[in-house]
């Protein structure tokens, strides 16, 4: 059967930006626009706007900080993204290995034959 | 943007036709994924593929064949809603490629969505980098109090 993966957080962590910063949130802890791009090669204006999808999406938190918002990761979607996607990956295995299990019978039956 | 990647490589110990076979014949294809196969491995003839009973909340997924070059490369776009022609914005596209290999066959396999027209000039495959950052972390969410 096929897994669900929601759209949203698909969108969200198929953007190299976007899981670079990722990244950064979970090596710092949490992270504003400003030092986010700081240390990317984007604007503090598009790492806001990665932000707002990160936010949408579930990936992340906000909490007020002067004029800023301050970003952190959840750890709970965290979790939940990383089980979708291994849930996908998982899935794509078993049947690569079903293929294999079906064509080596069928190449040993074929090779008794001949 | 691409929604999913997935890439994954095995070595098989048969033939680069017999895995051919194995890997676009709807004969084969419903004893290693769905319970039922019903397409022609003709491209772009619409087809389907059925999981469980339909009448008992099985589910018919649409599947169509994009290209068929025996015995190098199979490839089918599925998950397109039924009745619309598959598109890149639509569905997720399979590629089976097929390396002759010493006796046996290397087979290259992907699994890519798209759902917006722009497709990125930086494959950057979302489960190679993604997943290795997150194991370790989330062992660390797993013991925290």
């Amino acid at each position: 059967m096929t897994t669900a993966v929601d759209d949203d957080l698909w969108s969200a962590i198929g953007d190299p930006t976007r899981r670079r910063m990722l990244d950064l949130l979970l090596t710092e802890g949490a992270g504003t626009a400003t030092t986010l791009s700081r240390q990317l090669p984007v604007t503090r204006q598009a790492v806001a706007k990665h932000l707002g999808v990160l936010d949408r999406a579930g990936l992340v938190r906000a909490t007020p900080a002067g004029r800023e918002k301050r970003y952190q990761v959840d750890d709970a979607e965290l979790e939940r993204a990383a089980a979708q996607l291994a849930a996908v990956g998982a899935e794509w295995d078993a049947r690569l290995n079903r293929i294999k299990r079906i064509a080596e019978a069928i190449q040993t039956k074929r090779s008794d034959n001949g | 943007m691409a929604i999913q990647s997935i890439e994954r490589e095995l070595y098989i110990e048969a033939s680069p036709d017999v895995v051919f076979e194995v890997v676009s014949d709807p004969e084969h294809v419903r004893h290693w994924w769905p319970d039922e196969a019903r397409y022609k491995v003709i491209p772009g003839t619409p087809g389907e593929i059925v999981f469980g009973d339909p009448e008992a909340g099985g589910k018919v997924v649409a599947l169509t064949v994009v290209e068929a070059r025996p015995p190098e490369s199979f490839s089918f776009r599925w998950t397109q809603p039924g009745g619309e022609p598959a598109t890149p914005g639509n569905s997720l596209l399979v590629t089976f490629d097929l390396v002759p290999s010493g006796e046996g066959t290397l087979l290259k396999f992907s699994e890519t969505g798209f759902r917006e027209e722009e497709v990125r000039a930086d494959h950057v495959n979302g489960w190679d980098y993604f997943l290795p950052r997150l194991a370790p972390y989330i062992a660390t969410v797993g013991v925290r109090p």
